[in-house]
């Protein structure tokens, strides 16, 4: 076995018999550490469930173009061209004011309504059915898609169906954002706790690392028991972290189902993937790591 | 092997500890510091382990400066040296066996040939048989003796030891300059401190310091 293997197996091995011999206090660090990690891992697995959804979404927005009422049917049907020169891989679906009239009648039984209005007050339209755009990001393409197609001669007015797409990307936006600023501070909440449990340990094993001194221990052997020790944490605070999650999406899973039931779906919070769960166990890991560097480099290096 | 060249250690302006002290010392030698509490005795012991850096002077070992070593290189220093305090400075927390064990440890020795050796060490200071025993049931004499295998068990080229018998009654007293004079007889260095009058009749080179210079050589 190399020495190098051996020395970190012999600080793992430190660490762990620090860590036996004050198995309460670790244990409630690890809590409170797994608390500050809880709600950001609730954040990323939210997020990581609604994302597929906006971009299910936005894979065919749709524009109503609606023609002038005086324009006659020939014109209003050589729009199409135009239509197709301006998206050329759209499905484009001619919809006249009569079969409109009938649409409306059937669908929301207004028909007593729509006779006393003596005639037919829709006008000719175009279903635009865009399938360009590969998610909600690129939602913005279609302002300018409309605009052309506003400029067309004969065109009343243009209806962008997939405006709320846009909106449900900006506000999956934000809350990314929010995400991002609350795990940075809920990150420096677990580098301060990792920080002030080394710092402890230090004080703790004061008498030993001054002896590792004397008898000829170099920095970095006196230091890598509390890298292990801080990683360690991180790590355990983090299963503990995703535990709770996954624990947590059974209660809201039930709910969620009365709700999505309402609107004819399945939709259920899954646990993150295998591999995105081990990113978060290394972030977390990698978080004690830090804390232990920052009160490593602050607390040891002053004991000579 | 070690060399003190007019070497002066100052904590404050009125806190002079050693004042332009110059000796040398052979290998193999085994010397006596002598003098009064305060003298300076383990301040210049310190200085040989690069505890203290010395405020004007040098001290070599082996011909190397301590006074310029860097960081990175002391604790290489200090695994050549064997270290004795008149507070044995053992870890309560583990047995006797895993004190004596440490210095190899971190020099990356594998677990089973550290025991090994660490029984070895044990049995020359007549401890053996309390290997497993932790340090604080241990009288004061036999903890002095554990913390002399310590201080062999890496087989250095110099034992600096500051007052080992200060504490201790005659008998044990007795037992801990005899297990130092073992170590002595097979070519290690010594540079042991004490005001132990009866210790100092007995010895071949004495250094006294008083209020921090060098008073008189005794041979």
């Amino acid at each position: 076995m190399s020495t190098w293997l051996r020395h970190h197996l012999f600080a793992l091995g430190s660490a762990l018999v620090h860590v036996r011999r004050a198995p309460g206090s670790f244990l409630f660090n690890i809590l409170v550490v797994a608390i500050a990690l809880a709600l950001p891992f609730m954040g990323v697995t939210l997020l990581d469930n609604v994302r597929p959804m906006s971009e299910q979404m936005a894979v065919e927005p749709e524009l109503s173009v609606f023609i002038k009422a005086d324009t006659p049917r020939e014109q209003a049907t050589g729009l199409a061209s135009s239509l197709r020169s301006i998206a050329p891989t759209a499905k484009i679906i001619f919809t006249s004011r009569e079969k409109a009239l009938e649409q409306l009648n059937a669908k929301s039984g207004l028909s007593d309504v729509v006779a006393t209005l003596g005639e037919n007050p829709l006008p000719d339209s175009y279903v635009v059915k865009l399938n360009a755009f590969q998610n909600a990001a690129e939602g913005s393409k279609i302002d300018s898609i409309a605009d052309q197609m506003r400029a067309l001669p004969g065109v009343e007015s243009v209806q962008v169906d997939s405006a709320w797409v846009k909106r449900l990307a900006a506000l999956l936006g934000i809350l990314r954002l929010a995400l991002l600023l609350l795990a940075a501070t809920l990150a420096t909440v677990v580098v301060a706790v990792v920080f002030n449990t080394i710092r402890l340990q230090v004080m703790t094993q004061r008498e030993e690392i001054l002896v590792s001194k004397l008898i000829g221990a170099s920095d970095s052997f006196i230091h890598r028991p509390f890298y292990y020790t801080g990683a360690l944490l991180g790590l355990c605070a983090g299963g503990v972290a995703l535990g709770g999650v996954a624990l947590a999406l059974q209660p809201l899973n039930r709910a969620i189902a009365d709700f999505a039931r309402l609107y004819a779906s399945e939709f259920q919070l899954a646990p993150l993937d295998p591999m995105a769960t081990a990113g978060l166990l290394a972030l977390s890991a990698s978080l004690g790591l830090v804390g232990a560097l920052l009160c490593v480099q602050r607390h040891l290096s002053r004991l000579n | 092997m070690i060399e003190f060249q007019h070497v002066s250690k100052q904590y404050s302006p009125d806190g002079v500890a050693l004042r332009d002290i110059s000796f040398t010392i052979a290998k193999g030698e085994l010397v006596y510091l002598a003098g009064p509490s305060g003298a300076g005795k383990s301040t210049l012991l310190k200085m040989i382990a690069a505890m203290e850096r010395p405020t004007s002077g040098k001290v070599l070992v082996n011909g190397q400066d301590i006074g310029a070593l860097k960081r990175a290189g002391i604790p290489f220093l200090r695994r050549n040296l064997g270290l004795i305090f008149q507070e044995q400075r053992l870890l309560n927390d583990r047995t006797v066996l895993a004190n004596v064990m440490m210095p190899l440890l971190v020099t990356g020795s594998p677990r089973s040939a550290a025991e090994q050796r660490a029984r070895a060490a044990l049995d020359k200071v007549g401890l053996l048989d309390r290997a497993d025993a932790q340090p604080l049931a241990l009288s004061g004499g036999e903890q002095q003796r554990v913390s002399i295998a310590r201080a062999i068990v890496n087989r250095p080229q110099i034992i600096l030891a500051d007052e080992p018998t200060a504490n201790l009654d005659r008998a044990s007293a007795s037992k801990v300059i005899d297990a130092l004079h073992a170590f002595h007889s097979v070519g290690v260095t010594c540079l042991i401190s004490s005001h132990d009058e009866q210790i100092l009749d007995a010895a071949a080179r004495v250094i006294h310091l008083e209020r921090g210079e060098l008073m008189k050589e005794a041979a």
